[in-house]
């Protein structure tokens, strides 16, 4: 059977992915917050995973609000980056695992997750930043991706309770999936920001840092928060943080935070990573 | 390895999908009325009972001498989105109010009033009044003030002349005082007032002290504004005709209530919901048109033409052509659409957010972005 070899949430901040294009990677304002990465890439790299499924929002790119799926899932060979509005960005396509994410589409419609099923698409700085952040600038990446994507730019989006369900049952697809293959999971978004309204630029370091020390070994809190909680404590878009709870969910309850790492303000947004094993 | 954490392979069981939670927001708007001049909560006694559940308090101006003060000390003293109402003097305040904390301000109504800056020859009448409510006390002022306050085109009521005397006698020569040295002092509104929200003005008919033309006045700044003209009632509308004034504010309050709890749940937090997906669409596909070459190429060429293949708003219009994004989102719009306008005119999306807290850059990232934190 597959096995789930780590969950690692991150953000995924496009002036991160600006940072990288301009060459700031190593500069006095980018590097402490790229460094804080290494450790997890290095751990990431030893264990040589196979598939990585990537839950992440698509930012008003390859959805407008003609069509909004609440939940969307990749089932593509290929993904390749989108335009946003300055060209492609020059990163490599994304080989999708379309044999386990047509598995994960029918365990998840099992389990009444039903979502929209995506043959064709191309992905934003949602899901490419946290790919750069764990595996570098590769010429090809080393593992194939299965994107999930969640509606958190319109309302309703969908609670932190159903996030925290569907990655029990993203565990049940990987635990049923009948290869040896190693997957890893990401959980992106945040931390802390809000982009709109008077509130504008608001960040809470401080329960970003609690966020990433507890996540791992106390997550029952953000179980319990509601969505007007998320965005109170983390801004109207720190509510992203919901989609690291389908990384948690899919963990076991006891895990051990292997890495992690913050720092901020990256841009206008909290930034982070924790890096969790099964315990 | 089965622990709590790990799946179960039978659908998830009795979620707790947090449906006690109808309304995702938490605090109610309040409703903050503020008198004018030695008036207290007697002027809004009609208005607060026909107001229903609606949250609402009555403003204190007693203790400041500035009506920024007495802006500053309200918005520290209130909390969350408010819905202000605003007599005379109190109309100033809202106005004050609106500038410090526009995003705040869920509606503004400005109740014989006026924008105009201190005229030639106010200070010396205003002084002398301050000097009758030492020398002579607060009685006097009663009888020399109040009666050219009302409609003059009949007897005032007796009974209504006696409440309106106690009040001002209750309110005593300090505050009488203070009150008036804030509006010697008073910031010129017109050439601050910029309040986009909701807005109704109240006038009298007879309102000599603050006649129609300075309603108008403040229409002609904030277009959206309703005007509505009291028949039979002077400068002390909310008490001369009390019924007609409170039912025109209650109304009003409801409904701007009622669109703000829908609209703004969290304070200065505009969720994406119905009403702004809807008001907004045509500008957030104006915006989705720059995430193609063409559209940028045709966006670059020639800017009118691009955006007059959308049906945008005149305001829309404006917004979008003047770079406005508070207003663009005010209008609907969601950043990661409209952000695409930086494609084709790069602006830093922390200079987006600045203008949308209404901050220099500056006081923005040091105030609300902070120091670097690592590690």
């Amino acid at each position: 059977m597959a096995k789930l070899i780590a969950g690692i949430g991150t953000s995924h901040v496009p002036s991160i992915a600006a940072a990288l294009d301009k060459g700031m990677r190593h500069s006095d304002e980018w590097a402490p917050f790229f460094d804080g990465y290494i450790p997890a890439q290095n751990w990431v790299a030893a264990q040589k995973p196979d598939i990585a499924v990537v839950i992440f929002n698509d930012h008003g790119n390859a959805f407008f609000l003609d069509r909004v799926p609440t939940l969307a899932l990749g089932v593509a060979e290929t993904y390749a980056p989108i335009d946003e509005g300055w060209g492609p960005r020059a990163v490599p396509d994304f080989a999708g695992a379309a044999d386990f994410a047509w598995h994960l589409a029918d365990t998840m419609v099992a389990q009444h997750f039903d979502p929209l099923i995506c043959r064709e698409l191309d992905v934003d700085h949602g899901m490419q930043v946290p790919m750069e952040l764990i595996f570098g600038r590769p010429k090809a990446w080393p593992v194939k991706v299965v994107p999930i994507l969640v509606n958190t730019i319109q309302y309703p989006i969908p609670t932190p309770q159903r996030m925290w369900d569907l990655g029990r049952t993203l565990r049940a697809a990987i635990e049923s999936y009948p290869t040896d293959e190693k997957i890893v999971v990401l959980g992106t978004g945040g931390l802390s920001h809000q982009l709109q309204g008077a509130r504008a630029g608001y960040i809470n370091p401080a329960e970003d840092r609690a966020w990433i020390k507890d996540i791992g070994p106390n997550p029952q809190r953000y179980r319990d928060m509601s969505r007007e909680d998320y965005i109170q404590v983390f801004g109207s878009e720190g509510a992203e943080l919901i989609m690291w709870l389908v990384m948690r969910g899919c963990m076991d309850a006891r895990v051990n935070t292997l890495c992690r790492h913050y720092f901020a303000p990256a841009s206008m947004t909290g930034a982070g990573m924790v890096l969790l094993e099964n315990a | 390895m089965p622990t709590a954490g790990a799946p179960s392979v039978k659908p998830c069981a009795a979620p707790r999908y947090g449906a006690a939670r109808i309304h995702l927001g938490g605090a109610m708007t309040t409703v903050l009325f503020i008198p004018g001049l030695v008036c207290d909560d007697f002027v809004w006694q009609a208005a607060i009972d026909r107001l229903g559940d609606l949250p609402h308090a009555v403003a204190d101006i007693s203790a400041q001498d500035s009506i920024t003060g007495m802006a500053r000390d309200l918005l520290a003293r209130h909390a969350g989105r408010l819905i202000l109402v605003g007599h005379s003097l109190g109309g100033r305040v809202a106005m004050e109010m609106a500038r410090q904390a526009h995003g705040r301000i869920a509606g503004l109504a400005l109740l014989n009033t006026g924008i105009h800056p201190v005229r030639a020859g106010e200070d010396a009448k205003r002084q002398a009044m301050i000097t009758m409510g030492y020398a002579q006390g607060m009685a006097a002022v009663a009888a020399a003030w109040l009666p050219g306050m009302m409609n003059a085109q009949t007897q005032p009521d007796p009974a209504l002349m006696a409440q309106l005397t106690d009040m001002v006698i209750r309110m005593g020569p300090d505050v009488h005082a203070r009150q008036l040295r804030a509006l010697l002092t008073r910031p010129d509104a017109g050439a601050s007032l910029a309040y986009k929200g909701p807005m109704l003005l109240i006038t009298g008919r007879q309102d000599t002290w603050s006649p129609i033309a300075q309603h108008e006045d403040i229409r002609a700044l904030c277009p959206q504004a309703r005007l509505e003209i009291i028949e039979n009632a002077g400068h002390f509308a909310p008490v001369e005709q009390a019924e007609t004034t409170a039912n025109l504010l209650a109304d009003w309050a409801q409904g701007v209530a009622r669109a703000d709890a829908r609209l703004d749940r969290i304070p200065e937090t505009p969720l994406y919901d119905r009403p702004r997906s809807t008001a907004g669409y045509v500008l957030n596909k104006m915006a989705m048109g720059l995430s193609t070459p063409q559209g940028r190429a045709d966006f670059l060429a020639n800017e009118d033409a691009y955006l007059a293949r959308f049906d945008l708003s005149p305001d829309q219009l404006a917004a979008v052509k003047s770079r406005d994004w508070a207003e663009m989102v005010r209008l609907g719009g969601n950043l990661f659409y409209i952000l695409k306008l930086s494609a084709v005119d790069p602006t830093p999306i922390r200079e987006i957010g600045a203008a949308q807290a209404g901050l220099s850059m500056d006081t923005f990232l040091d105030t609300r972005l902070g120091k670097v934190t690592n590690g």
